[in-house]
């Protein structure tokens, strides 16, 4: 019997890093157990790429260890790992060799975890099979290319407390849908298409005469694999795009199963058969629309509360009961774009209210008579962007159209008057006040289409740096309410400016390099200065706006119509942009990673959640944060290229 | 000289069956010969301690006994041991101070001759390692000799007198800058993080880690097997 004084110390070292801080006592025990400590001086080679695979993964209890590469006879350094890092976990799934070197950086102590026990918790922990199926087992090499990955892994882990009590105790099963809507391998795209939208289904299984699944397509295959690609691929058949296999499960499967089986396989979509495998008949399919909503916590409710309040009080209600859904959905480690599209569709709906609200009330009061004047209310920066998961100032502006030439004072006055009940309304229901007074209630930001039109020629044709760095938030804009088609024509505009004005876009893509990336992130973390946020890192100017402001610039170089959220952005850049398909979906995981990360800090401290203690992260936020940054800079690096190439041009 | 008669005679003994079966597993480790041309990575070392009811060798009794072993350089926490052994008193206030242990904690614990037995069977014949080793040593001597007639015959490094002999060399007179070479210091000094000390089993633990570092050490000096190692 070991001695239990030196295994609870163990146990104690172990329990400060993840995935050890959640396992239970006992596991986490008969793991201490078996670790060995070894002490190793700088320099020190632990194993060489190429050398046969140990018995055990390390730890870093203590110093640093360096992994390498070599290529063309020079070392690549791949990663440091520092106190609590686990490494050489390639032993614990792989069976060749070490694709890296790791080399004692610092004087180190190490403890050192054998394979088996470890394979033996992946069977019987679900987080700790997270943890190490992620990021951390892949070679690091690996890890740069599969960030989405790591993300995904990342997102997951984020709350681990609640995360574990939800796993764990989450038993209810979710509801497949049973009338399955399938078809044929042989039809055509086009049929395919139309089949789903008739139908309104995110998807089609195709199946073979015995009804076994063969391949499944869903609305991203039709985006990503039909739309994008030229030519009349629509006649051909559905068995040329379908992803195939599809993954099978069988009956009786439990929230918790399908959250986990949805974050390892990356997939949103799950067919059910009759014996679980693909070789019997389709009985249902399970989406990730169905695991979210089966939770109870169904945002329908809200929306249909608000959409029947009778006055602001209510819409505020409703807005406070979002923030609990968001709390909930944070802890249920839903993803950021599934939360991000609730939000913004819970908003607007405010907004719409609030619209209707304020129409009525200047109605009743007599004073104004509602002009004969189409008009569309837009939402500016990041609730244009669709990305306002918690409340912050609201950034709003209303455009309408060009009314009669004696009009003119009093269609002014009219739609004034409603930006000033409708901002009243949304502050009441906890939207602040913007304090640059970017809001419909004021008269430069109510204006019909023609100034509109002049404010962005202002900009674009004589962009001059501190213009263009303020007026970022209108080019976000986005219709709420209203006419579209008038946002539509702005959007247009801008595109015909931007065409004619070439210079602008360096200006415009100077503008997103002011915020370089911290550097030397690894032990020390840039923080903010300044008196009231020291020794705070501020996510938002350093990590979020070198991203968002990247993913506009280009979008508008792209001439992307769509109102999109950085994340769509990033996406889309993917296909339009030669050389950004793996960069686009790195910086679209690691903005949906920072929005995550923002909203749970702002939670936690009830603030916007944009300056977050350092010490507060942990280890794997604090992994994803590098590899965010060294994203950035790659974007940025990408960003610098493409438009100084156009400057020589010009 | 002196300890080859005691093991002769201990080997005797077992051979008439004067001794138990399980001391005799003990001495009959001892039975052949010493293995001092071992390189120190193949050496099975155990790093221990002991808790006492106060300071007098002559007097004051154990209280828990805690080890751990280093084998091939490594520190195994499977390969450890702990025992506390039951007693009527728990010393003066100084050493319930300085261990904690109440005596409603020692009536839990293993009869002497128990607690003592199943040290020797962990230990076998490896080399003991404790700081201050000569005082550990001499705790667990007595009870031997009181129960059995024989003293430890294992191979025995003090960590202190290791570390000064690695930092200073061997002539430095330790009587003269004692403090410098107290576990704490020493902990301090080679940057290992303290725990709650003074278990016997958690500094056994935290002495086994400085060895391991000094071991490092010592190999870097030339101190290549466990005959240089002991000076023998």
């Amino acid at each position: 019997m070991p001695s239990n004084t030196i295994v609870e110390r163990v146990v104690a070292d172990l329990q400060k890093y993840p995935p050890f801080d959640e396992l239970a006592p006992d596991i986490l025990q008969e793991l201490a157990e078996s670790v060995s400590l070894t002490y190793h001086e700088e320099g020190e080679i632990l194993f060489r790429k190429g050398d046969t695979l140990k018995k055990h993964a390390f730890m870093v209890m203590k110093g640093a260890v360096r992994l390498f590469d070599n290529v063309d006879g020079k070392e690549v350094l791949v990663d440091l790992c520092d106190e609590g890092d686990i490494f050489g976990v390639r032993a614990i799934f792989a069976h060749q060799d070490y694709v890296l070197t790791a080399q004692v950086a610092e004087e180190s102590l190490l403890f050192e975890l054998p394979v088996d026990k470890i394979r033996h918790l992946l069977e019987t922990n679900p987080r700790v099979s997270l943890f190490f199926a992620g990021a951390f087992a892949k070679s690091v090499e690996e890890i740069e290319h599969t960030l989405t990955e790591a993300f995904g892994i990342g997102q997951h882990l984020y709350r681990e407390q609640s995360c574990n009590s939800f796993l764990q105790n989450e038993t209810l099963e979710v509801k497949p849908v049973t009338d399955v809507i399938t078809c044929s391998p042989d039809i055509t795209i086009r049929e395919a298409a139309r089949i789903m939208s008739e139908r309104n289904i995110g998807s089609i299984i195709i199946v073979s005469p015995q009804k076994h699944p063969l391949g499944i397509i869903t609305d991203t295959d039709l985006t990503k694999k039909v739309v994008s690609r030229p030519g009349s691929i629509k006649e051909e058949p559905v068995s040329s795009i379908m992803s195939s296999p599809v993954y099978t499960i069988s009956g009786g499967k439990t929230i918790a199963d399908m959250v986990m089986l949805m974050v390892k396989t990356k997939l949103r979509h799950f067919c059910m058969t009759e014996d679980g495998s693909p070789d019997s008949a389709v009985t249902g399919i399970i989406s990730e629309h169905d695991i979210i909503t089966s939770e109870g916590n169904n945002p329908a409710v809200i929306m249909k509360a608000i959409m029947q309040a009778s006055d602001r009080d209510q819409l505020k209600e409703q807005r406070d009961i979002t923030e609990n859904l968001l709390q909930v959905y944070m802890e249920q480690e839903v993803a950021v774009h599934f939360i991000s599209n609730i939000v913004t569709e819970i908003n607007d709906a405010i907004i719409t209210r609030a619209i209707d609200f304020s129409l009525k009330e200047l109605e009743r009061e007599m004073e104004f008579v509602r002009p004969d004047v189409d008009f569309c209310w837009l939402s500016l920066g990041s609730e244009g962007r669709k990305e306002q998961l918690l409340r912050t100032d609201q950034d709003n502006a209303i455009l309408y159209a060009e009314p009669a030439a004696g009009d003119k004072e009093e269609v002014h006055e009219y739609f004034l008057a409603l930006g000033g009940k409708v901002t009243g309304i949304l502050q009441h229901c906890g939207f602040v006040a913007c304090p640059a007074d970017v809001m419909a209630s004021n008269p430069m930001w109510c204006q019909p289409l023609s100034v509109w039109k002049s404010y962005f020629s202002r900009w674009i044709v004589t962009p001059e740096p501190k213009a263009v760095m303020h007026s970022t938030i209108f080019f976000d804009f986005r219709p709420v309410f209203g006419q579209a088609k008038l946002a539509a024509e702005l959007k247009q505009e801008i595109f015909n400016l931007i065409a004619k004005n070439r210079g602008f876009l360096g200006f415009f893509a100077k503008n997103a390099l002011q915020n370089p990336p911290p550097l030397g992130f690894f032990r020390n973390f840039l923080v903010e200065k300044s008196r009231d946020h020291a020794n705070e890192f501020d996510i938002k100017a350093r990590a979020m706006m070198p991203l968002s402001d990247a993913a506009r610039v280009l979008a508008y170089e792209q001439k992307i119509p769509e109102y999109f959220s950085t994340v769509e952005r990033f996406k889309r850049l993917q296909v339009l942009v030669p050389g950004m398909k793996e960069l686009g979906a790195e910086a679209a995981a690691g903005y949906e990673f920072l929005m995550r990360l923002r909203a749970v800090n702002g939670l936690v401290n009830v603030s916007s959640g944009r300056y977050i203690k350092p010490e507060t992260l942990n280890k794997i936020e604090r992994q994803n944060l590098r590899n965010v940054f060294s994203t950035i800079e790659k974007v940025q690096k990408a960003l610098n290229l493409r438009f100084q190439l156009d400057y020589i041009r010009d | 000289m002196i300890s080859f008669f005691a093991k002769s005679i201990a080997l005797r003994r077992c051979r008439h069956g004067e001794l138990p079966a399980s001391i005799c597993d003990y001495v009959n480790g001892f039975a052949g010969p010493s293995h001092f041309d071992l390189s120190l990575e193949k050496v099975r070392f155990v790093v221990f301690d002991t808790e006492t009811t106060g300071f007098d060798c002559g007097k004051d009794l154990v209280i828990s006994i805690g080890a751990i072993a280093l084998d091939g350089l490594q520190i195994n926490v499977e390969d450890s041991f702990e025992v506390l052994v039951r007693r009527e008193s728990v010393g003066d206030c100084e050493a319930v101070t300085t261990h904690g242990l109440l005596l409603r904690d020692l009536h839990e614990g293993s009869d002497e001759n128990d607690a003592v037995t199943g040290f020797l069977q962990y230990i076998r014949n490896s080399v003991l390692v404790a700081q201050h080793a000569d005082f550990d040593v001499a705790m667990i001597n007595r009870i031997l000799k009181q129960r059995y007639r024989i003293e430890l015959f294992n191979q025995v490094i003090d960590t202190a007198s290791l570390a000064k002999r690695l930092e200073k060399g061997p002539y430095y007179n330790l009587a003269h800058k004692g403090g410098e070479y107290r576990l704490d210091v020493l902990l301090e000094r080679y940057n290992i993080r303290l725990y709650d000390r003074h278990t016997a089993a958690g500094d056994a633990f935290l002495t086994a880690q400085l060895f391991q570092m000094l071991l490092m050490k010592a190999r870097h000096a030339g101190i290549k097997t466990l005959r240089e190692m002991l000076l023998k």
